[in-house]
């Protein structure tokens, strides 16, 4: 077929199974939307670029497929830098296709001139730079097939203006069948005998096997051998919170039992998780007295931070999949269980009402599970909020929740709504949102108003960027130095900024119209609705291990250590 | 710190080298030589480095970091054979 590079880029995409790209067009990329306007590839213009790479994330996140972004070069490509960077954190398998200077001025510090490649060379898993039209389809499958196989992550295609302009011929690309790591069947069977011989095992799920589509396996996995399971931040879903063996998350803001669990293992079964600063606190006092058995499909991971007793390298499903196969039998838990199900009943989550009479943050993200249910998808920004959505809201399923875990990307909630509703447009989407994340990304809502993506969007509003806040009230004597957003007096007014955007805007103050304003925002299906809930800017989230701590002094409250207090 | 000597092929591909180096600067890993030659077969390069690394960080570690970019064909620790090399 005769075509141009831009054609066979777009034909290209068509052919691996792209059915949406989140973009923006410029001089540089402009060749590539001439064939893309007759595509039935469809384009969601987005009003910054990132969020055109946080929607793709979100997209990926909530379907399993490769996510999809598009800008031009130079500053259309630098704001791609901050989602690439959060995808390679987080393992999301996403494409970003940038246009480039024309290939006889790369390197003259050309008009819009950025050198992408090399910006992006540590956050990305591969990028490519394409000189020759004919090779576009071939890159456009490797691309596809590096971001969603092995350890996925984010890929750059770098295509130059004339090469996308030059004519060619389209061949279609052969699509690889991807391989999977053979696993050990001599490390499988070392597991299995640690698993049989262990007195106090915790499965440490981590967001791998969200990503292997492995939750089928873990749910069989743990009944079979009635060992207790945590999730990380990015694992939130992997396994029923409605579970009896579900301990919760572990980690500075975990749950006192999963803490507890992970600190007084004599095994961890470590499944698709890297042993996060997040989940370990002070490495050298993390589960002190445990043997590790670390299976990640990326051998790097194995042993980076905490030594492996048995690594196995593989897919999680696979590994769950050979576990359940030569586990015959369960052991006997019971002292264990004893131990953590004290643990539970005297520590479950909670929260007091702010003294000053304002709504409790917690009781409305409680609420919003309740009422939003969990088919419903989450996604959050960063910080206080975050902390509460992965705790008070429970989840029942993989890809529910879907939050900026390893980078931090405060803004990540809104754009990522945006593409998981582009990817699943018959489940309700509420992005959890703090009233500082919300400022930074929150133009995409128009984008969502046009194109007819109807969010929800759920703001936390304390007034304050609320982690940090929290930070100075424990740690730097209630200094709040350059924290108070101004929000609280409508700097700006969420509601009316709602209205401008194309959106139903909401505002909610005291407990008794919690319930009616979610109800009344879920009622809305044409439009994207934003509640500005206002809230105490004094509400912590607990428990917490503070920074540089280990894990034994956790506080299921200010000054409450039960771990710490339990070996006096 | 410890000194180590490894030997790499990768495809002769743009950008292979920068993505080797920016490795070892994001990971912390100091190089003290380098050399890059055309490798016995046309498509691929030699690199032969001698880095050293910080307390607590391994050679495996890094040899696994260093498998995983796509234009690294092969990574082998050749410390032991460079000190028999120099009489060591």
């Amino acid at each position: 077929m005769d075509t141009t590079g831009a054609g066979a880029l777009i034909k290209a995409l068509e052919d691996v199974g792209c059915e949406v790209i989140f973009g923006m067009p410029g001089g540089a990329i402009l060749p590539a939307y001439d064939p893309l306007f007759d595509s039935k590839i469809r384009h969601v213009l987005v009003r910054h670029e990132q969020g055109a790479g946080h929607a793709a994330q979100g997209y990926a996140q909530a379907t399993g497929r490769v996510g999809v972004c598009m800008a031009t070069s130079g500053p259309g490509a630098t704001n791609l830098v901050t989602p690439l960077a959060d995808a390679y954190m987080d393992s999301v398998p996403i494409v970003a296709i940038t246009g480039q200077v024309a290939r006889s001025v790369i390197g003259t510090d050309a008009f819009q001139e950025a050198d992408i490649r090399s910006i992006t060379l540590p956050i990305t898993k591969h990028s490519f730079q394409v000189h020759d039209p004919a090779d576009i389809p071939r890159v456009i499958a490797e691309a596809f097939l590096l971001a969603s196989t092995g350890r996925p992550g984010p890929v750059l295609v770098d295509l130059p203006k004339d090469v996308l302009a030059t004519a060619t011929t389209y061949t279609p690309p052969k699509l690889a069948t991807p391989s999977r790591p053979v696993l050990s069947p001599v490390q499988i069977r070392n597991a299995a005998q640690l698993i049989g011989s262990s007195k106090r095992p915790v499965f440490y799920i981590g967001g791998g096997v969200i990503r292997s589509g492995a939750a089928q396996e873990l749910h069989k996995l743990a009944e079979k051998t009635g060992i207790p399971v945590v999730t990380t931040l990015m694992a939130r879903g992997a396994f029923p919170d409605s579970h009896p063996l579900h301990l919760g998350m572990p980690g500075m803001h975990g749950t006192v039992p999963a803490v507890a669990a992970l600190q007084r293992a004599d095994l961890l079964i470590a499944l698709g998780t890297r042993f996060d600063d997040r989940v370990t606190g002070l490495l050298p006092e993390f589960a002190p007295h445990a043997a590790v058995i670390h299976a990640d499909i990326d051998p790097a991971e194995i042993s980076k931070n905490r030594k492996a007793d048995v690594g196995i390298v593989g897919d999680c499903r696979d590994v769950m999949a050979a576990l359940s196969a030569v586990i015959t039998r369960k052991t006997d838990l019971t002292d264990w269980w004893n131990y953590l199900g004290g643990l539970r009943a005297t520590y479950p989550l909670g929260y007091d009402w702010p003294a000053d009479g304002m709504l409790a943050p917690q009781y409305v993200i409680e609420r919003l599970s309740r009422l939003a249910g969990p088919e419903a998808i989450y996604t959050a920004g960063v910080g206080q909020h975050q902390m509460w959505a992965a705790q008070y809201v429970k989840y029942e399923r993989p890809g529910s929740f879907i939050n900026s875990g390893g980078a931090g990307t405060m803004g990540f909630a809104v754009p990522a709504a945006m593409g998981a509703q582009a990817g699943a447009p018959d489940r309700t989407v509420w992005a959890i949102d703090g009233d500082g994340c919300f400022q930074m990304t929150n133009q995409e809502l128009a984008t969502c108003a046009a194109e007819g993506i109807p969010i929800k969007v759920a703001i936390i509003n304390n007034g304050n960027l609320g982690m940090v806040r929290q930070w100075q009230t424990l740690f730097y004597e209630g200094r709040y130095s350059n924290t108070r957003l101004g929000t609280h007096q409508r700097h700006p007014d969420f509601v009316k900024l709602a209205d401008a955007l194309g959106c139903v805007g909401l505002r909610c103050d005291s407990q008794s119209e919690v319930d009616g304003t979610i109800l009344e925002a879920m009622a809305v299906h044409d439009r994207p609705v934003v509640v500005d809930f206002v809230v105490g800017q004094d509400a912590q989230v607990w428990p917490m291990v503070a920074a540089g701590t280990g894990n034994d002094e956790v506080m299921a409250a200010r000054g409450i250590r039960p771990l710490f207090d339990e070996e006096e | 710190m410890t000194r180590h000597s490894l030997s790499l092929l990768l495809r002769n591909e743009p950008g292979a080298l920068a993505r080797i180096v920016v490795l070892f600067s994001s990971r912390g890993v100091d190089v003290e030589s380098l050399s890059l030659a055309p490798a016995e077969r046309g498509d691929l390069s030699r690199l032969d480095v001698v880095v050293e690394l910080q307390p607590g960080r391994t050679i495996v570690q890094l040899i696994k970091q260093l498998g995983r970019v796509v234009d690294v064909k092969s990574v082998v620790d050749r410390t032991h054979d460079e000190a028999i090399e120099l009489g060591a």
